[in-house]
């Protein structure tokens, strides 16, 4: 039942996805966004728009479930099936066929958690919030959030400009089957990771690999601003198919994004590659198939990746948290200062 | 205490499924920040459920539920006391500046954030410094993190950071451009050792004016 809706949404969304795509980003998205509000009531819209300058709606996101860090907006659950449809709508076009199918995977994993927590009310598909901060424009700057427990996507949108950062993604479990496929959300980026490792040599590995260990994200929620000192292995160490595999696995991050906006963040983030740091913590081998148990951190000048497996009394590879953020543009700082 | 505490912890672990929220470890991240004159930190405390009980009976010391803000202050000051800095060697003394509890509920969930910020001026130093940090707070149940942050002062670059395992003990190394050379040499010398030090420099400089009024009396000036 659970899947066949999710499937039928998709689908839904997907066809509506394609039949958008043809448009340029900026106004596909605002007209997604103009729909979405138009199939609200007033009070509706009252519960989901904030100023554009309220940071501590900026701010309301969280790795945890919503009944442990309360979200504004409005709640999927709370949303009929036409709204839901608009809401899932302004989400996908914001972002690329593969991002969006990534936050679907994390979605139903929630949902798989449910059901596997005996239909524990603490998670699921309903407890996703979308809100929105200022006046979906084409000129001027606004953005929109979608997220709940393991999701957080702040999108800002400033004129042509699509900044994503800061996004947290996550899944438990990290590994589930839907009609006999398993699924993966976050599989690539543990995948592409490993292989990157298993790139390097020994000497680059010695540097790359830390020597403690990490327990969680280090510029998680609640850490905006803030810059650490980038550590491990420099990408100037690398030779060109490493640094083309680190921009792979950047890619998983970068591309959760609308294609324009991803190919202008992986030309910045190439262009400053040897200025980014690779760092590895943890067992540096995975069962085929499964997720990787190991911390991994990618930084550069504009750029901070983490990847943290979560111990939490379970499996390690079956629980993940990741960070994607520009310490030096989250919330798209740049374009929209005044 | 020490049984029922343990008791108490256990039957959490088990009760609770494989969840959200952090379970058998007290995470305790630090972000270190350095200034040429101080270095700032904060330390932010997150218990997980099973051991919520064994934290809790440290910070509600008079086991009436209830955190005050008399506790919350002890509190600080006991994770204060289990931590220490050292500058080139030399010990640190910790100053308080900030401490925030979440509410008792979080912390039962294993999602408070207790964040406690703690500074220390530090005394004038070489170009090349060595700063030593560690954190024994609650050994037995803590995951430890530490980290610097990119210093604001573009003279200063960090050059090392080195942790054991389990980020209990860690130095970090910089250097600082634009040290005024007396500095670099009045650093080098410790404590007391500069008084003497000063000493030396002006019975030189007296001993240096003797001699030239003396080179004046044996070579007169030519008609």
């Amino acid at each position: 039942m659970r899947i066949d809706h999710a499937a039928g949404m998709s689908t839904l969304v997907l066809f509506s996805l394609c039949a958008a795509m043809a448009q340029p980003a900026t106004p596909r998205i605002v007209s997604a966004a103009n729909a979405f509000l138009a199939t609200l009531d007033q009070k509706q819209r009252q519960s989901i728009q904030f100023a554009f300058d309220d940071d501590k709606q900026r701010v309301r996101w969280s790795n945890l479930p919503v009944r442990m860090v309360p979200r504004a907006g409005l709640s999927i659950g709370e949303l009929t099936a036409a709204q839901r449809s608009a809401a899932m709508a302004l989400v996908s076009s914001a972002l690329s066929r593969r991002g969006f199918e990534k936050v679907r995977q994390i979605v139903d994993a929630d949902e798989t958690l449910k059901h596997n927590e005996g239909n524990n009310p603490m998670f699921g598909e309903d407890l996703y919030y979308i809100s929105i901060l200022g006046t979906p424009s084409e000129k001027d700057p606004w953005m929109f959030q979608f997220g709940g427990h393991h999701l957080a996507l702040n999108i800002t949108m400033a004129g042509e400009r699509g900044v994503l950062t800061p996004t947290l993604t996550g899944a438990q479990p990290a590994l589930y089957t839907v009609n006999g496929k398993t699924v993966r959300p976050l599989g690539q980026e543990s995948d592409k990771a490993l292989a990157l490792l298993n790139a390097l040599d020994e000497t680059q590995k010695k540097q790359a690999i830390l020597s403690f260990r990490l327990a969680d994200l280090v510029l998680g929620p609640g850490q905006d601003g803030k810059t650490i000192q980038p550590e491990g292995l420099k990408a100037s160490s690398m030779n060109d198919r490493q640094r083309t595999m680190l921009l792979d696995v950047m890619s998983e991050w970068t591309s959760i994004v609308h294609e324009s906006a991803a190919a202008e963040r992986m030309a910045e983030l190439k262009a400053e590659i040897n200025e980014t740091w690779f760092a590895w913590s943890g067992p540096t081998t995975a069962n085929p198939g499964s997720n990787i148990a190991a911390y991994y951190r990618i930084q550069g000048p504009h750029v901070v990746i983490e990847y943290a497996p979560q111990r939490l009394g379970g499996d390690p590879t079956m629980h993940v948290h990741t960070m994607y953020r520009d310490p030096t543009n989250d919330y798209g700082r740049k374009f929209t200062a005044k | 205490m020490k049984t029922t505490l343990a008791a108490a912890a256990i039957f959490v672990l088990t009760a609770t499924p494989a969840l959200a929220h952090r379970l058998d470890e007290y995470l305790e991240a630090t972000l270190v920040s350095i200034e040429k004159t101080r270095v700032q930190a904060q330390v932010t405390l997150t218990p997980g459920v099973a051991v919520y009980p064994i934290v809790l009976a440290d910070i509600d010391t008079n086991a009436d539920g209830v955190i005050s803000e008399t506790e919350q202050r002890a509190y600080a000051g006991r994770v204060l006391r289990d931590l220490s800095l050292t500058i080139d060697g030399r010990p640190l003394k910790l100053q308080l500046l900030s401490w925030q509890y979440p509410a008792m509920e979080e912390m039962k969930d294993g999602v408070g954030e207790i964040r406690i910020e703690f500074g220390a001026d530090l005394p004038f130093g070489g170009a090349t410094r060595s700063l030593n940090f560690e954190n024994h707070h609650q050994s037995r149940i803590a995951a430890y993190q530490v980290n610097c942050l990119v210093p604001r002062d573009p003279s200063i670059r960090i050059v090392a950071q080195t942790r054991n395992y389990l980020q209990s003990l860690y130095q970090l190394e910089y250097e600082q451009a634009g040290v005024p050379s007396s500095l670099l040499f009045w650093a080098s010398w410790p404590g007391d050792h500069i008084w003497l030090g000063a000493v030396a420099l002006l019975l030189f400089a007296r001993f240096a004016l003797l001699w030239r009024h003396r080179g004046q009396v044996a070579f007169p000036p030519r008609s």
